[in-house]
This record gives structure tokens, sequence and C-alpha cells, in this order.
């Protein structure tokens, strides 16, 4: 641990150490984890919160990597420990969770717009059956007014659905 | 023994000086001790280590410095570094014959209690792995801290349970507590269910006492192993130790790491690590648990698999082994879990039929 105290020093990261157990009294940016302390218990396992995890492997058996892959790690260090690879890990680290932050909020915008896919539907045959116009004119009406209107197509959609009209074209 | 038989024969233009140095099983104690022997006493080859807790302290130092550890500890494996001979049994010459054995005659169905460690934790996942692809069911999984003696409650639970079978992976005294318990509570009520062990020899057999007759044992070797080198090795341990004391398999397995070493000195001629290991590969040895050689591929031992069960006489009775030498399989790479035993068997068994055939460059 003496190695990773004096790597973070120098890269001026201050460390809090954490036995198994005992109370977390700061917000980490990163969480070194060793493989021996593993299955963290209950109440330390949510401690690391949102923060990347960099685990410490003692072995690479299977069983302790299925523990390991529990914490979701970022990335990881062999023990025993060396000044070479801590900087590495702890760049691979931050980059991999904010890669993986970005997936996240893109599934979730996706997931978002598929869930309003009925909405939309709903919004396009009330316009084709209000505007007595085909498919592609009542979505492109809609498109066109969610523009105007500066809000997305779904937002529209659901106005639409709840109001029964297409709200009166300005242009 | 072996340095004292090594010392004495004319067979071997040199002689070994030994440094002998005991950790007693502080795993600190390992990295300063290899430390010493390396720095200090100017020590090339290593022969020890049991746990692996212990080899991963001191692989780092064989490591930077370049030295060979001889580790004779059967293991779990996963791990293969060019500066340790693993002398002792791989995962698939272990625990696979055994839960093979038990999946295709006793039951597929099984309740396992072990020591809370990297053993344990690996030999089960090995076993859940074999025994779900059979469609069975591990019943329970239940660990103990290093050196814990309270085993009633899991002894309680057997006996409520009735398992059809008991997988034992604990270590050291917790494994006799357990045993002794284990045959008292299942005698007294009138249970008849087998246990299974990959780590019990003789010398335990003799201190859990008659409690430890009937248990189904895998191993590369047993004092009871009916091999001419066997049975004058046994005499010569006697002779040294005691009639009665027994050799276990891990003692007749630092023999073995004793003997690979000279023969590869010997044969490379000078005691340069890397040539060290490269006479070593593939070089047959005649040994008191049969024929081993290393696998030149990943610095494992080729040795032959046995299943037997404990007698009353403190002994192993022998009921299956190996027809061949197996090759090492650390990482468990030729694993089909779907695959039956004799397939397996097989398989394992005509790849090292050829043996001299192997290129040292």
């Amino acid at each position: 641990m003496s190695i990773v105290r004096r790597q973070f020093e120098r890269l001026g990261i201050d460390i809090f150490t954490w036995g198994p157990g005992g109370p977390l009294e700061c917000q980490p940016d990163v969480a070194l984890i060793d493989d021996e302390f593993l299955p963290l218990a209950s109440p330390a396992r949510a401690l690391p919160g949102r923060c990347p995890v960099i685990a410490l492997l003692g072995t690479e058996t299977p069983s302790r990597l299925k523990l390991v892959l529990e914490l979701d790690p970022a990335s990881f260090l062999v023990k025993p420990l060396r000044s070479a690879g801590i900087y590495a890990a702890l760049v691979m680290a931050f980059e991999r969770t904010e890669r993986t932050n970005e997936l996240k909020q893109q599934v979730a915008k996706l997931e978002d717009r598929l869930r309003s896919r009925r909405v939309v539907l709903a919004a396009v045959l009330q316009v084709m059956h209000s505007h007595s116009v085909a498919e592609p004119a009542a979505f492109a009406l809609i498109r066109r007014t969610a523009m105007e209107q500066r809000k997305t197509i779904e937002q529209m959609s659901a106005e639409i659905a709840a109001n029964g009209s297409l709200p009166r074209a300005t242009g | 023994m072996a340095v004292d038989e090594i010392n004495h024969h004319p067979d071997f233009d040199f002689s070994f000086t030994p440094h002998v140095r005991d950790p007693r099983g502080v795993i600190t104690e390992y990295h300063t001790v290899c430390d010493d022997l390396i720095r200090n006493a100017g020590v090339e080859h290593i022969v020890g280590c049991y746990t692996s807790a212990s080899r991963k302290q001191v692989l780092p130092i064989v490591e930077r410095t370049d030295r060979l550890l001889w580790y004779p500890a059967r293991y779990e494996g996963f791990e293969c570094s060019d500066n340790v001979i693993y002398v002792g049994a791989s995962p698939n010459h272990n625990v696979l014959p055994l839960v093979r054995y038990m999946l295709d005659n006793i039951s597929r169905h099984v309740f396992c209690v072990g020591s809370n460690y990297v053993w344990t934790w690996e030999t089960n996942r090995v076993t859940r792995e074999l025994v779900t692809a059979a469609h069975g069911s591990i019943l329970a999984e239940r660990l103990l801290e290093l050196g814990e003696s309270a085993v009633d409650h899991i002894v309680d639970e057997i006996v409520r349970r009735k398992p059809p079978v008991v997988f034992n992976t604990l270590v050291g005294s917790s494994s006799y507590d357990f045993i002794r318990a284990f045959h008292a509570a299942t005698t007294a009520a009138g249970l008849d269910i087998p246990m299974l062990s990959c780590s019990l020899c003789e010398p335990e057999l003799k201190i859990v006492g008659p409690a430890s007759a009937g248990c189904i044992t895998s191993s590369a070797y047993f004092e009871s192993i009916r091999l001419p080198e066997n049975r004058a090795f046994v005499h010569l341990w006697k002779a040294r130790y005691g009639e009665a004391s027994s050799p276990s398999v891990d003692g007749q397995s630092a023999y073995v790491a004793v003997y690979l070493l000279a023969r590869a000195l010997r044969r490379a001629g000078t005691s340069n690590i890397g040539e060290v290991r490269r006479a070593a590969a593939g070089y047959r040895y005649n040994s008191p648990q049969g024929p081993v050689w290393i696998d030149g591929d990943n610095n494992h031992c080729v040795l032959t698999p046995r299943l037997a069960v404990s007698n009353t006489q403190g002994q192993f009775d022998l009921f299956w082994e190996a027809e061949a030498p197996v090759r090492p399989d650390p990482y468990l790479t030729q694993l089909d879990v779907a695959a039956g035993s004799a397939r397996e068997t097989s398989r394992n068994g005509s790849s090292p039929s050829a043996p001299h055939l192997r290129v040292v460059k």
C-alpha cells in the first residue's frame, strides 16, 4: 500500500483507507478494492457508490474473478503492486467510467424514445384522420410543427394525443 | 532425505548444500525468508511453500531475481510462472477424477464443506460446473474460516438434510474436527453418507483416528501404492523417521521435487536456471508415485491421478488410477464439462503416450 500512497501523492491524490466494516467518511473519486476483502460486507457494498473501482488482484482463479466482476471494476492492478501501472490504471478507470456513463445516457435516451413510439403512432393516426392525409404527410406535419415550437417529436406527439388535434399551423 | 541420498549417490557428481528456513506458516514470513535465501545465502533453487498464499509471497522475488521455486504441493491452478516448477497435482489431476467418480457412482447432488480460502473457492467452482452440466445440484456450500473448530452447526445441517454425499475441502484442524463430529453424528443417526476429499493424507488419518475411515480421496500419492520404487521409499522413510511415521503426499512430493531438480542439474551440467528448466522438461523419473516428468509447455508435472478410500488402519485402499500419466492442465482448458469421464480419460491418456518424442530446444 505504501507504493500506492507514494504514487498517489506524486499525482496529487488524497488517500483515505477504509477497512471492511469501517465507516467511510468521504465521497471518493475512485476506489481501490483489494480482492482479499471480497465479497464486501453488505453495509460496505454500497460505499464506493458511483465512483470507478480499480480491483487489486492477488490471484487469477475464476472463482475470485467472479467476485471481482461483481464490483464492475473500471480497471485493475495485479499484486504485488509496483509504481508502474498505477497511473495507467487510474487514467483507464476514469476514461472507462466516462465512456460507460455516456453510453448509459444514450441508452436511457433510446429507451425513452422506444417507450414514446406508441404516442407518436397515436398522434400520426390522429393527424391522418383529421387532415385526411397519408402517413408520410402526417408525420412531416408533426415534425414541422415540433420544430416550429422547439419541441421534440415525442413531446409534440404527446400533446396531440392529449388534445385530440394538431395545434394550429402557423406557417 | 532426498538431499542426503543424492549427496551420497555415485550417480550425482555434485552435492547439495541445503539452507533450511522455516517461516512456520506465517504468510508474511515467506517473503522475508525467501529474500534472505537469495540475497544472503546465494541460493538458486528453492524447494518449498504449501499454501497458495505463501507461494504468491515468494513468486515476485523468484521472478525478479530469476530463481527457480520447486513447489511440491497440489494447488488450484490458474498460475504459470517461468520461475516455478509445479511438482504437485494440477486441478485436472485432483478435483476432476474425484467429481467424475462421484457423478458416475454416488450421486449428482452434493453438500460442500470447505475452508474459506482460494483452494475451496476454486474446487467448489469446478465441482459446480461439472455437477450442473450433469444436471445435478450443489445442495449447500458451507465455508469455515481457517482453523475454525465450531463445526457442529454444519454437521447438524447434514444430519437433518441427509445429503447423498459430502465433499470436504476443509484443511488442517477444521477438517479433523469436522470428520470426527461428522462420523459421530452420522453414526448416531444411523446414516451412511459418503465423504469426499482431495487433500486427506496418511498422517492426517492418524491425527483424526478411527473416525477417518471411509473417506474417498483423490491424490497422486498414497503410501499403499504397489510399486517397487514406493516400497523402497517407504522403507527408507520409516528407517529415518520411525516405524510409526507415514509419508504424506506432500512429503513424498517434496522428495520427488528434489530428485527432479537433481536429475535436471545433472542433465544440464550447470545450475543455470534456463538450462535446468529445459533439462527438467520431459525428463522422466520413476518416482515413488510412478513415472513423472515436467511438461515443458507449462512447467507443471505429468503424473498419475488415483482414487482411494481410507481404512481403519490409517491407510488408503486404492480402487482407481489413470491408465497412463496425465498431462497437467493448470487452466483447465481441456475440460469439457459435458463430456463423460470415459471420453476425457481416453483423450488425456492418449496424449502423453509418446512423451519421449518431445523436442527439447
